[in-house]
């Protein structure tokens, strides 16, 4: 009996994180199928999956709200049948923030002053952080269904492991800020301010004077409009802070086993580490096959300038095999204490059903 | 007309001042940067300039560039770690020249808010640095290989003189992004170098980036096939090996390997792009010999250009 790896029916949260390119949907989607096909109810929130991987979910590009996947294909644990249920949604930041403002909005006249503002056109936009905070909302809302016994939630991808987990945090110090107060302060009343917030309203009308981006005026605008929300947002983020530290929320880091990601998945390990955040599991997706045994090639039948290209072949894998066992090594040191290291081994096609993403999730093997 | 005599191709890199190296994360991007500057190194003084973060090119090259200063790997060529945040503090330090303010304000995340919300303002100061190395390169006749990030990011940095110039319609920043648009679209000065594997995504992601490319006028100088597997079985033999059952699944593995690239070379070639490969080192580390060796291979595509 081989060791059970990263125990699913524990959690309520699986969080994946890592840089990207690594395959970070597709181990996400796997674990939601995996868990669901073992009886539970399982809602999985995509970010920016690959169309092949929509396909396999049956998702469309604007699927924003959890859509009932069919679990054809995928074997059910009988006993647990009945509840078996999968859902999945991808992420539109932009709408989520969109329905959050008109959600706290004090009027609608103070809705349109924020949707129309381009500060907060091009936050809701693609720029940094704000994708992670509503993947973050859009979190908190699908993890208070009692139906659902647990979320998966793909992020974005990202260069710092803090980037989303951060998020909430990041955006409450912006609307909290004094420097952002005083954006929006009367002349009258700089005198209140530290010379860090004078200087920052100094570069920006310089930026102003420089640019004719008229910024200045944007910020204020932006700030004026949130007045009387922040309220909300601070409940939500001490909501969300909460939830990614609950016992039953798990945090696994996603990496492949290149040299460059190895690294890049070590910083991640350090900075979640330094902000006190358990890590559960970290996955290596694409992971070498075990080799075949050189014995083989002496013993078999077949003539000896294949046998030559054989050894060839083994000591060619084999080579690459040692490269990614020096990068699964060097991981393993910088593992934190209570977290396992699971291979994915890879695919010798890119994922396209529920039925390889079913597989996916049952292979994960502890390193 | 036979092949033998034709005399060499016209199509094969013609090295502008500026070759940015970018690719699909895992492509390969920093090893084939680092090659193409030790390369071009043999040949004329060259710049690398690392805008990865990781400074895998400049770690490659055995540099240890710090801050502004650039690093010596040999008389000819050099290392230079440059970043967006880099460029903003440079930026803020010439708007605000009290250190001590300057360092406290950009200390701050409410500026770092600020500036995320003026879209862009971080990338064009990074392609604003790029345009006068570019300038600083053609006085002392260098070249400037750039290690880029990701395609998805390095295309927003493409783009997003392209945005400004659209944002503020007047005053020096639109003077400026339209003098970085004009040196992203001069193909003397600039052009896109693509990384790309023999794989399914990376291929895909490389020809839909050539197409983005394409619509923006930026001139794409190839694409490097990199980890090309050096063929080792005829297709008989995979039949032989099938039927003894012997090691199957690994030569099976070589030969699809070997199919994808060949896959990857006619679709790159369908695409219209320049293709030169490197093969796939079977060794346990990629080091400064490896990257020699690439070297080499990179130096005689630019000895027929």
């Amino acid at each position: 009996m081989k060791r059970r790896s990263l125990d699913l029916d524990s959690y309520r949260l699986v969080v994946c994180l890592g840089p990207g390119g690594v395959g970070k949907t597709t181990i996400s989607a796997a674990l939601a199928v995996a868990s669901a096909s073992g009886g539970r109810a399982v809602d999985v929130m995509t970010v920016d999956p690959a169309p092949r991987l929509l396909d396999a979910l049956g998702l469309d590009a604007d699927a924003s709200e959890p859509r009932t996947v069919a679990l054809d294909g995928v074997r059910i644990r009988s006993a647990a049948a009945k509840r078996a249920r999968l859902r999945a949604l991808k992420l539109d930041p932009k709408q989520t923030f969109d329905a959050i403002v008109g959600r706290y909005a004090p009027s609608s006249t103070a809705r349109e002053a924020i949707l129309s503002n381009r500060i907060y056109r091009n936050l809701s936009g693609a720029l940094a952080g704000v994708g992670d905070y509503m993947a973050m909302e859009k979190l908190l809302e699908l993890a208070s269904d009692s139906a659902t016994d647990m979320v998966v939630l793909d992020t974005p991808p990202a260069a710092e492991a803090l980037d989303f987990l951060d998020a909430p945090r990041r955006l409450l110090e912006l609307l909290s800020s004094r420097a952002v107060t005083l954006l929006g302060a009367p002349a009258g009343l700089l005198r209140q301010f530290r010379l860090v917030d004078l200087a920052a309203r100094a570069v920006l009308s310089a930026f102003d004077r420089v640019t004719g981006l008229n910024l200045l005026r944007d910020v204020q605008g932006f700030v004026r409009g949130f007045e009387g929300m922040y309220e909300g947002f601070a409940e939500r983020a001490k909501r969300a802070d909460a939830l990614l530290r609950a016992p039953d929320t798990a945090i696994v880091l996603v990496t492949t086993p290149e040299t460059a990601r190895i690294a890049q998945a070590r910083e991640f390990l350090d900075a979640l580490g330094k902000a006190g955040l358990s890590v559960s599991a970290v996955v290596v997706n694409r992971a070498m096959p075990p080799l075949p045994d050189a014995r083989e090639i002496t013993a078999a039948k077949i003539p000896p300038a294949l046998k030559q290209k054989l050894k060839r072949n083994l000591a060619d894998y084999a080579a690459l095999k040692e490269r990614e066992t020096r990068s699964l090594d060097a991981l393993s040191e910088a593992l934190p204490l209570g977290a396992q290291l699971l291979l994915s081994p890879e695919l010798d096609h890119e994922p396209k059903t529920l039925a390889d993403l079913a597989s996916i999730g049952t292979s994960l093997r502890i390193a | 007309m036979s092949r033998a005599t034709t005399s060499p191709r016209k199509d094969r890199l013609n090295p502008p001042r500026v070759l940015f190296v970018t690719g699909k994360g895992g492509s390969g991007k920093s090893t084939v940067a680092a090659a193409l500057a030790l390369a071009l190194s043999e040949r004329r003084p060259t710049t690398l300039a690392d805008l990865d973060g990781h400074l895998a090119a400049a770690t490659l090259l055995g540099a240890r560039p710090d801050g502004d200063s650039p690093a010596r790997v040999s008389e000819t060529l050099d290392v230079v770690a440059l970043s967006q945040r880099t460029e903003l503090t440079s930026f803020i330090r010439r708007i605000v020249p009290i250190a001590a303010i300057s360092d406290r304000m950009l200390r701050s995340r409410t500026f770092g808010y600020v500036t995320a919300a003026l879209p862009g303002l971080e990338a064009f100061l990074l392609l604003e640095r790029l345009r006068i190395m570019a300038g600083e390169a053609a006085l002392h006749d260098r070249m400037l290989v750039v290690d880029a990030p990701a395609t998805g990011t390095a295309l927003e940095l493409l783009a997003v003189a392209g945005g400004l110039q659209g944002l503020a319609p007047t005053g020096t920043l639109n003077r400026l992004a339209g003098e970085a648009q004009s040196f992203l679209l001069d193909i003397g000065r600039f052009a896109v170098l693509l990384t790309v594997t023999p794989e399914e995504l990376a291929l895909r992601e490389a020809i839909d980036t050539a197409a983005r490319l394409r619509a923006t006028r930026v001139r794409i100088a190839g694409a490097i096939l990199n980890r090309v597997p050096e063929p080792l079985f005829e297709e008989d033999e995979i039949e032989k090996i099938r039927a003894s059952g012997i090691h199957h699944g690994l030569a099976q593995r070589r030969a699809a390997e070997g199919t994808a690239a060949n896959v990857a070379r006619a679709q790159l070639e369908h695409a219209g792009m320049t293709t030169f490969e490197l093969p796939m080192l079977y060794r346990a580390a990629i080091g400064a010999r490896e990257v020699s060796t690439l070297a080499h291979k990179l130096g005689d595509w630019l000895t027929m250009s």
